[in-house]
């Protein structure tokens, strides 16, 4: 029973983690492809960037939706914490999200298609600086007392380590939505996001250095355990991973590849996952509360692992199917009627 | 209290904006699903390329409704985490996993398929795209079932009990099916498909009335009206079952719901209040006209209470609903359009029975289109009426009995909530003002009658020159 305690958390810790990644890989491109349209030369390419997403930026912000109900079902402590104690950052979120979503419906009927393009970008870029902020201070710590209730103030999470955190992974959506792009346009459209993503690139690269130096010195607790055996030998993987990633990913993008770079930078997104992971294990707000502390009932989280750990399979697999069925390059109208 | 300043004040009043807008979409959606399902499997079967034409004409309504449903969804289930955190931490060993069951289940499902369904007709074969098709109404539906098995289970919580402050569960399944979960859930269901039901109807009326393309309209009429039949008078009776199960588990709800301030006793008759206007402070009706004797008819078909009905009195002011008003009207709206919407069923069905109804005579039935017409928007007011009734009726109670709203709330900086609920009531009337507009241009613009039908039987039966392809030079959104 004391096992299954510890065990129940953890691999709830995972699943949360999966779809988490999950979402920041998949709407992360979405929201970078958005960010990308407010720097767009026309409209007529504008409409073509939403048109590679119409069938799918649904299906992608519901990873957000489901990752929303399982940390609540699985970590109600910390579901009612976090989300309070980051009001502002998870609203502009919402609003973000909301303008994004109603601009795929209007733009469609709408005359003025500036104005639901712009409104598209503009949530897209409002929705990735929430979130970025919403990280950044999850992972900085949030203020609670013994019972794990917030007792910080409004604008806790506003400091310059929280707005590293949020630029970063707003280059980081960018640079996954270029890739992205890459591989579902051709011509100069496809041109443009070679370079885009090679900047985009570069800026990643040194958003996530100067966090990674940053990390271990701000956060003691981390730092003695990252820097001690045996998780050091995996923490000092992870930066010599990530080099002979980005060289490859900047190797694919000057080869002019078209499929590599995204499976490039995904892994890219997935080591910096691995390595956001160990440095927040086994906390799920850091330094604060561990996931035991904020874990539902056992019996609650094997509830839910009986309905929706088995579903987890054929989720992945009917959203793999939707993107085979839409595979290749995105031209004109051809996901219109 | 200034309530400008009242955290839990304002963060009510931000999701009671938040939910009554986000319900005006999935309500058509997902009755709306069903409906697409129909017509799909309706061209399947007969190969009629107006059905096919039907299925793509209303999806159109379908996925602006849907986009809007998606955008406005996601602050409902955030305010949980957001401005509500006593209230998640306690309940969310239930509550929270049923929310998350919601998610893998329901949403996932209608996402992953809606793409295949809105833009896969010409990339998988029909009987898949069909598949897809009912994936997404099944996924719809299953939202209904487990946001209302979440709902009944705030009305009626069953399965376990508050220990120090937290809901601990001892038997889930028990609290899936608590007391009012299948009355609720079959409520909701009817509700959604009985709203889309007569928006279809509504739209087809209007395309009648204005002589536009009367045999193709007259046919989403029938089917809805068909479906009518039986939806209608179940919905009425569902109603009444949900009402005795209030009178039974939520006796404050019930007064409320009947501005009735005084018990009746049991054995005897008890008159019934048709219109009234509540006093809240004096603790009675300032005017009222009632039906008498007509309360034992109304709960139990007969003249006499078999059980006592209680007053608003038996309570203290801090332990029974407030704005008793709104109640008391949301419940008498709510069943007058139900009632409504039946009698325009029967209307309708005398004069099909009569053959009015055929597409060289139906034009003439100008009366019964012009209430076609005037029913459209009715079920949505029926709807949001019927959750007032729900929610504020269940006041002071969050979780019914057990958490009070005043201590389920976060305890956020007033400013902050009043913030974000401006920003919603403002986002919000753009967003209503904005969908009336584009919805109403896609009805002006009609249904493509000349789109060419996918699939495999329709392949021209004799040789035939290939035409030269000329590609249309129209803006994408013109070719439809």
């Amino acid at each position: 029973m004391d096992a299954l305690v510890h065990f129940l958390p953890q691999v709830w810790f995972v699943i949360l983690a999966l779809f988490l990644f999950l979402y920041v890989l998949l709407d992360g491109f979405d929201l970078g492809v958005g960010i990308l349209s407010l720097t767009s030369s026309d409209e007529a390419r504008r409409s073509l960037l939403m048109t590679s997403l119409g069938n799918i930026w649904d299906a992608n912000e519901t990873w957000l939706v489901l990752m929303g109900g399982a940390l609540f079902g699985a970590f109600p402590l910390a579901y009612g914490t976090i989300l309070s104690a980051l009001y502002i950052p998870i609203f502009m979120m919402i609003f973000g999200l909301i303008f994004r979503a109603v601009a795929f419906e209007f733009r469609e009927h709408s005359d003025r298609k500036f104005l639901w393009n712009f409104a598209f970008g503009a949530g897209s870029f409002i929705a990735a600086l929430g979130q970025g902020f919403a990280l950044g201070s999850v992972i900085e710590g949030i203020e609670v007392d013994e019972a794990g209730h917030f007792i910080g103030s409004t604008w806790d999470w506003l400091d310059w380590r929280s707005l590293l955190v949020a630029l970063t992974l707003i280059q980081g959506y960018v640079l996954i939505g270029s890739t992205y792009l890459i591989l579902k346009t051709e011509g100069e459209l496809q041109k443009t996001h070679f370079r885009t993503a090679k900047l985009a690139a570069i800026t990643t690269v040194i958003g996530a250095i100067l966090i990674t130096i940053v990390t271990p010195i701000v956060y003691e607790a981390a730092r003695t355990r990252l820097l001690s055996p045996p998780l050091v030998y995996i923490f000092a993987l992870i930066p010599v991973l990530g080099v002979v990633l980005v060289g490859l990913l900047l190797r694919s993008l000057n080869r002019e590849e078209e499929n590599t770079p995204l499976i490039w930078t995904m892994l890219i997104f997935l080591l910096t996952f691995v390595g956001l992971g160990l440095i927040v294990f086994p906390y799920i707000i850091p330094n604060q509360i561990t996931i035991y502390q904020a874990a539902a009932a056992p019996s609650a989280l094997v509830f839910m692992l009986t309905f929706i750990g088995v579903l987890i399979p054929i989720m992945l697999f009917y959203n793999i199917y939707n993107y085979v069925v839409f595979r290749g390059k995105v031209v004109g109208d051809m996901y219109g009627e | 209290m200034n309530i400008w300043a009242d955290t839990v004040a304002l963060s009510r009043m931000q999701f009671a904006l938040t939910a009554i807008f986000h319900m005006l979409w999935p309500v058509l959606t997902t009755g709306m699903a069903i409906y697409l399902v129909i017509v799909e499997g309706l061209w399947l079967k007969t190969r009629n390329p107006d059905y096919y034409r039907h299925a793509r004409f209303w999806s159109k309504l379908y996925v602006l409704n849907f986009g809007i449903g998606v955008a406005s969804g996601l602050p409902m289930e955030f305010q949980f985490g957001t401005n509500w955190a006593p209230f998640s931490e306690a309940v969310g060993d239930f509550f929270g996993s049923i929310l998350g069951f919601e998610g893998a289940m329901a949403f996932m499902l209608e996402a992953g398929f809606l793409g295949i369904m809105l833009f896969g007709w010409g990339r998988v074969h029909p009987v898949i795209h069909y598949l897809a098709t009912i994936m997404v109404a099944f996924g719809a539906n299953l939202s209904t079932f487990w946001i209302l098995v979440a709902n009944s289970w705030l009305q009626t919580p069953a399965g376990g009990e508050m220990v120090n402050g937290k809901f601990i569960v001892s038997d889930y399944f028990q609290a899936i099916a608590n007391p009012f979960m299948v009355k609720s859930v079959s409520h909701m269901f009817f509700a959604t498909l009985e709203t889309s039901l007569f928006v279809i109807g509504g739209i087809s009326a209007w395309y009648i009335l204005n002589n536009r393309d009367q045999a193709f309209f007259s046919r989403s009429l029938k089917i809805v009206l068909a479906a009518a039949i039986a939806v209608t008078p179940l919905q009425i009776y569902i109603g009444h079952l949900s009402a005795e199960q209030v009178s039974h588990y939520q006796p404050t709800k019930l007064a409320a719901m009947e501005a009735k301030w005084e018990t009746s006793p049991a054995g005897q008759p008890a008159d019934w209040s048709l219109l009234a206007i509540p006093n809240e402070a004096g603790q009675k009706n300032t005017w009222e006209i009632t039906i008498p004797n007509g309360l034992g008819y109304i709960l139990e078909f007969k003249k006499n209470l078999s059980e006592p009905v209680q007053g608003l009195k038996e309570w203290a002011p801090s332990d029974r609903p407030r704005m008793v008003g709104l109640i008391y009207y949301s419940f008498r709206v709510m069943s007058g359009i139900g009632f409504f919407l039946a009698g325009l069923m029967l209307w309708s069905v005398l004069q099909w029975l009569l053959g009015n109804l055929s597409p060289e005579k139906i034009a003439q039935q100008k009366w019964l289109l012009r209430t076609w017409i005037f029913a459209a928007p009715l079920g949505y007011i029926a709807v949001e009426s019927g959750w007032i009734v729900r929610c504020v009726g269940r006041q002071p109670w969050t979780l019914y009995g057990q958490i009070r709203t005043a201590d389920a709330a976060s305890h956020l900086p007033a400013s902050n909530v009043l913030t974000s609920l401006t920003l919603f009531a403002v986002v919000y009337s753009v967003l209503f003002v904005s969908t009336l507009y584009f919805g109403s241009r896609i009805i002006r613009h009609g249904p493509n009658l000349e789109l060419p039908v996918p699939g495999l039987d329709n392949q021209p039966a004799i040789e035939t020159e290939p035409a030269t392809f000329v590609p249309d030079q129209r803006p994408v959104e013109a070719q439809q």
